[in-house]
Formats: structure tokens, C-alpha cells, sequence
């Protein structure tokens, strides 16, 4: 919910396109992978990617937590405390997990959290990772295929700009993520169960719709600067006031944490190579 | 068929009644007067909705302040900083403001206090008044807490419309009667009357602006020229592109229209001006403030090739007085529309400017070329010699100095 009251109606068509495109992508990407109430996640990888094991350094950078309720009409109204609540769980969840894959990892909570770049230089490496995963949204996930692009896998890269990065840090990694989570507020809830109770005679609105988890996270690889995965989740019902999880509990964020990063597939590439392993592995063992 | 008629006289006829409830006829001017800030001094939200909002805020203030379009002069920015402190009320030690490099005349003011001005903006005011009255306008939406104000109306209307609809459906159900055309006429009532109450906001951000600017000193009628302005820039505009102007007459619109604006607004000026009282226009002030960013501000209008509107802006800014960077820069949007008529205009253009002596250097190349053309080499030379003087390390240099040896 971006409110801007500008000066002048002139610009304000060109203007509000500008504000709100990203929004609208996000929505569109949530849109576009939910089709019914349920949970759902769709991972894409680099080729010959396979997930970070071991002694690696993975720096994330200021994850971006919104959660929100949702009014009666149907707005989502930002929650400042339930924000707060939410962001400090899933950074913990986030920490937990990385700890237990061996990697060492530092959760950049502001921009100028760490040595060697600058704030600005932070700024414009999410800046233009923004806008790369905006491309990645609106070709892999919107339905606008690029036939050059085809059964290539994940094949986006933040260039020579995020090796630089990774060369001033020190790090290998750099996780981008976002998630946010909305509830139906009572007054939702209640119109939900006016849709419901008109089915009995004749007037059927049994998914008003309303609330659920949407989060997506991006893994750079910082020697290359390739975009090496990319995850979607997307967890929601169409009914107001059922829920799949609640990112404001501890369990809740460690849950939604392990939808988006907890099964990281290889590439299709190491995925070919890992059968062609095992088959010559089973046929050795049959002779 | 006649029920499908009379359905569709009925959408017709509760259509226009729509419109006309949500609008109303005529919207009435809001005396300046009927209008005190709603905030005190460093304000902060308590309630849970306003709370959500400024908290998402804080990530979008601080990507602008660390925007790469912000123009990056210190002396500017003070210089706008405390302009927003002479006229931003009870809340101008608390209000932010940042100049953007986007040449569009437009402002906009965020929920928590902070401003973004665009340079487009500044390109446009004749002198410190009108600027102030923009930037009191912007910071009146922050005074009278418009953004929360206009979200909780629509959030509001937005719950009624959906029971409305629920409940209809379900009445209509019972009854065995579709309510799906009368439903989405309560969503066009329900739209139209969010954008008439966003009409309503500006028009009391115009009134408060114009008290905040009076107040402070300024000359109260400055605010309805720089509407006049606008209005012949957008009729200019859309002459020399055969089309016609948009007048911003409309139900659907998020602002009022701009000659309404500017009628009310000069109405509201005779009734704060006080007689005998003289009125600050700060035109040498505002001059000194923009003066290193001009070529900029004019550069980046003629290359938005709107030859109209570039026209208007640069006779409206040469009424207080030609000089040489007007004038060049008048010769650089007639060259640019190149045509034989455009290109004799010009040349004229150019000869006029270096008769100043703030012409910068590229006036005098392009008049030395101009005379090249026409076939005087001589006076061409001479031009293009002193081009080369003011300019020696223009990145053409060493290709003039090649045309003038051969």
C-alpha cells in the first residue's frame, strides 16, 4: 500500500504504472502459481547448479518481511507489530537452518552491516537484483517464455558488478528474500460466512479469498555472479480465515523458511549426471 | 427484448445517478481559512493502521534518500530544506524533502513526511513564491494526514460495497433474481466515490498550502499562475502535436482540474491578501539557489522533444527577461525539429543569444556553423574561433580545429 499524493494529475497515470509495477508483478507471480488453496513452491536452477554444501559463506541480504491484515473489502493493510513479530523469527529460522547445512552465514539486517563495500554499493547491488528477478518473474513464472531461453534452466547473472561484491566481502553467496503473510481480519472472516451460508439458497461465494503466504528468495553465486536458484511459495486458501501457517509464530517462520530453502534441487544438468552415476553404480553391482 | 431494455435503461439511468451522487455537480472551493494543520510538531502514529503504514514507509524513504536519480548538491538542498521550514507549519523541522532528476513537473509527498520534488518542477517556477506554494501543498498532505485519511475512506467504502454486495447477492438469490449488473454499479458508485474525495484532498491541500505560503510572506496569487502556466504549457503542447488538450475534466479523475484549481485558488488569494501588506516573490533568491543546475533543468526539457511545452516554459521564464542561455537554448529545440523553416528560426535563435553575455560556448558554435551553411565563411570562423576559446577542450574541438585550418 504505496500512497503518494502528487502535485499534479498530469503524470500520475505514467507515474502510478512506475509505483506500481512491482507490486502488480508480485501479484501477478502469486496469481500464476496458486491456482487453488494449497501450498505451493517452484524452484528453477542454473544448469549445473548444485545447492552449497559445507564450508561456504552466505550472506543475506536484509530479508524483506511484510505481513498484513486483510480488511473486509479486501485490502491489505500492513501490520507493524505482527512485521516486527514475524521478520525477527524468520531471521532466526534462517540462521538455525544455515548453521545445520554446515555454511557459515552473516544476515545483513541494514545496509552498511558489513566491511569492505558501502552502503550505496549494497543499494546497487539489490537494485539491480531487483530488477533481474523481475525478469526472472515475468519469463519463467508469467508464461512470457523466451525461445532462447528454453530447457536452459535458470540462465540470469548479475555480472562482473556481484563478483566485485563477492570479492570486496569476501563472501560466495548472496541470498535475496522476501516474504509476506496476511490474515483475514474478523470482518473478512464474517462476510466469508455470508458467502458460505447463501450456498443453502442459491447465492454462492464459498472463496472470497483473502489471506496467505507469498515469498520468494534468490541465490547468487558470488564467484561467478550467476543467478544460480530462484524460489517461489506460495501458500494460501481461497476460503478467509483458513490458513496454511502463520509466519508471526516460531514454528510458523521456521516452516515457511524450510518451504522456500529447505529442498534446494541441483541443476538438470548435476540431476543427469547423478542418475548416469547411479545406474553405472546398480550395473557394476549387478555384475 | 423489452427486458433487456428496460435493464439497460435501468443501468443507464442508476449510472448517472451514481456519478452524480458520488461527484456532486459543481465542486465547491474550500476557503483557506475553514483549514488548521491536524498534526503538532513531531508527530508520531499511534493508531495500528497508521502505525503499519509509516513502518512500511521507513524501507521506502530510505530507498529514495539512497536513490542514484537524487541530484546531489549540497547548496541546492539546503536551500530547499529550509524553504519547506519557512512554510511547512507546525511540521517544518519534522518534513524531508528530495529533488529527483526527472524532468516532469511533479511532486510528491509521502505519508510520513518526506517530499520528493522532481527537477522538472524547478525548471518551471519563476521565482521562490510558486515554488514555495508547490512545496506547501506537498507538505499540507503531511499536515492534514491525507494519506491515512483517504486509505481509511477507502478501506471504509471498500468494507460496505463488499456486504452490500454479499448481502444483495444473497437477497437477490432468495428471490431468484441475478444481481451481478447491480453489484458492479455499486463497485463504479464505490470507485467514484473514492477518486471524488481524493479530488476533495487536493483542493484542501491547495487552501491550506495557500494560507501556509501568505503567512510566510509570499505573494498569495503566486499559486494560481503557476496553474496558468501549466494550463498554456499543456495547451502548447498539444497544439504543436495536433492533438487536442487534455482539460482534466472528469469523474475519473484523481485531481481536481487544473483551471479549477486555478480559479479557486486565485478567489482564495484576494481573500488573504491583506491590503497594504507587500508580498515576498524571492525571484533573485530562487535565481541564485538553481542558477548552477539551469543548463541542466533546460537541457533535459529540450531533450524530451516536446517542442511545444519546451517553447511555453522558455517565453514563460523570459517574461522576467531574455538572456543568452534562453535563448540558446530556444535555437536548441527549433534545430532539433528539423526542418528548413525550424532551421532558419534557429539560427536567429543563436544569433540572439550570443548577443548576451552568459551565451554559453555551444551558442556560439552552432551559430558559426548556422553562418557556415549560409554561406559566410568568414563570420563563421570568427565564431567558431570563439567557440573554441570558451571551449578549448570540448570533446569536438580537435574537429572544428581541423574545419577551420582546411
Amino acid at each position: 500500500m504505496i500512497e503518494v499524493n502528487g502535485f499534479s494529475a498530469r503524470e500520475s497515470w505514467r507515474k502510478r504504472e512506475k509505483c506500481m509495477r512491482r507490486p502488480l508483478l508480485l501479484a501477478a507471480v502469486a496469481a500464476s502459481v496458486a491456482t487453488t488453496g494449497c501450498v505451493q513452491t517452484r524452484q528453477f536452477a542454473d544448469l549445473q547448479f548444485s545447492p552449497p554444501q559445507g564450508d561456504y559463506k552466505l550472506l543475506v541480504l536484509r530479508p524483506d518481511v511484510q505481513v498484513s491484515s486483510v480488511t473486509t473489502g479486501g485490502l491489505s493493510e500492513p501490520r507493524a507489530d505482527w512485521t516486527e513479530q514475524a521478520r525477527g523469527h524468520v531471521i532466526t529460522a534462517l540462521r538455525e537452518q544455515q548453521a545445520g547445512r554446515g555454511g557459515k552465514t552473516l544476515i545483513m539486517e541494514r545496509r552498511d552491516a558489513i566491511s569492505g563495500v558501502t552502503a550505496e554499493q549494497v543499494a546497487d547491488v539489490e537494485r539491480l537484483n531487483a530488477a533481474v528477478s523481475q525478469s526472472v518473474a515475468l519469463h519463467k513464472y508469467l508464461g512470457v517464455t523466451l525461445p532462447t531461453k528454453r530447457r536452459r534452466g535458470l540462465e540470469y547473472t548479475l555480472g562482473q558488478e556481484a563478483v566485485r561484491f563477492g570479492q570486496r566481502t569476501g563472501y560466495d553467496y548472496a541470498l535475496f528474500m522476501h516474504a509476506e503473510d496476511s490474515f483475514a481480519s474478523t470482518g473478512r472472516v464474517a462476510l466469508q460466512v455470508l458467502g458460505i451460508a447463501g450456498c443453502f439458497i442459491g447465492f454462492c461465494a464459498p472463496n472470497i479469498g483473502g489471506a496467505g503466504q507469498f515469498a520468494y528468495a534468490s541465490l547468487v553465486d558470488l564467484r561467478t555472479g550467476d543467478v544460480v536458484w530462484f524460489n517461489v511459495v506460495q501458500a494460501g486458501s481461497q476460503v478467509a480465515g483458513i490458513k496454511f501457517g502463520d509466519i508471526r509464530s516460531k514454528e510458523g517462520a521456521a516452516q515457511m523458511v524450510d518451504r522456500l530453502l529447505g529442498r534446494m534441487k541441483p541443476g538438470k544438468d548435476i540431476r543427469r549426471q547423478q542418475r548416469q552415476q547411479r545406474a553405472q553404480r546398480s550395473q557394476g553391482a549387478a555384475q | 427484448m423489452s427486458a433487456e431494455l428496460s435493464r439497460r435503461a435501468l443501468l443507464a439511468g442508476g449510472g448517472a445517478a451514481t456519478a452524480a451522487l458520488a461527484t456532486g455537480m459543481a465542486e465547491a472551493r474550500i476557503p483557506p481559512a475553514s483549514l488548521n494543520p491536524l498534526i503538532g510538531p513531531g508527530y508520531r502514529p499511534t493508531d495500528r493502521d497508521e502505525l503499519g503504514l509509516w513502518a512500511q514507509m521507513q524501507r521506502v524513504e530510505e530507498e529514495v534518500a539512497g536513490s542514484n536519480i537524487l541530484v546531489k548538491d549540497d547548496k541546492l538542498n539546503r536551500y530547499l530544506q529550509q524553504l519547506i521550514g519557512k512554510v511547512g507549519g507546525p511540521a517544518a523541522r519534522d518534513m524531508r524533502i528530495y529533488l529527483a532528476r526527472i524532468p516532469d513537473f511533479n511532486a510528491v509527498m509521502f505519508p510520513t513526511g518526506f517530499t520528493v520534488i522532481f527537477t522538472g518542477l524547478l525548471l518551471r517556477m519563476r521565482d521562490e513564491a510558486q515554488l514555495a506554494g508547490v512545496i506547501a501543498h506537498e507538505g499540507s498532505h503531511f499536515l492534514l494526514k491525507h494519506q491515512i485519511r483517504q486509505y481509511r475512506s477507502i478501506r471504509g467504502k471498500t468494507d460496505i460495497l463488499s456486504f452490500a454486495a454479499m448481502l444483495g447477492g444473497i437477497a437477490g438469490g432468495a428471490a431468484g433474481y441475478n444481481t451481478g449488473d447491480l453489484t458492479q454499479l455499486a463497485q463504479l458508485g464505490t470507485i467514484l466515490s473514492i477518486l471524488r474525495y481524493s479530488r476533495d484532498l487536493e483542493a484542501e491541500s491547495d487552501a491550506l498550502g495557500l494560507k501556509l505560503i501568505s503567512q510566510a510572506g509570499y505573494a498569495p496569487l503566486s499559486m494560481s499562475e503557476t496553474w496558468e502556466q501549466l494550463i498554456g504549457e499543456s495547451e502548447l503542447s498539444a497544439r504543436v502535436r495536433r492533438k487536442r488538450p487534455d482539460r482534466g475534466y472528469s469523474i475519473f479523475s484523481t485531481h481536481p482540474a487544473p483551471r479549477t484549481r486555478m480559479n479557486d485558488l486565485r478567489v482564495s488569494a484576494t481573500e488573504l491578501t491583506v491590503p497594504g501588506r507587500t508580498y515576498d516573490r524571492g525571484r533573485e533568491r530562487y535565481l541564485a539557489a538553481i542558477g548552477d543546475i539551469r543548463p541542466t533543468l533546460l537541457d533535459d526539457q529540450v531533450k524530451l522533444n516536446d517542442a511545444g511545452s519546451t517553447q511555453f516554459v522558455i517565453e514563460t521564464l523570459a517574461r522576467d527577461g531574455w538572456n543568452g542561455q534562453l535563448r540558446f537554448y530556444q535555437g536548441e529545440s527549433l534545430r532539433l525539429r528539423n526542418s528548413p523553416q525550424y532551421h532558419q528560426r534557429a539560427a536567429q535563435s543563436y544569433t540572439a543569444a550570443i548577443a548576451y553575455p552568459d551565451a554559453p560556448a555551444d551558442a556560439w558554435r552552432w551559430h558559426g556553423i548556422y553562418l557556415m551553411k549560409a554561406g559566410r565563411q568568414a563570420e563563421g570562423r570568427t565564431a567558431l574561433q570563439r567557440y573554441l576559446t570558451m571551449a578549448p577542450n570540448a570533446p569536438d574541438a580537435p574537429f572544428v580545429r581541423q574545419m577551420l585550418v582546411s
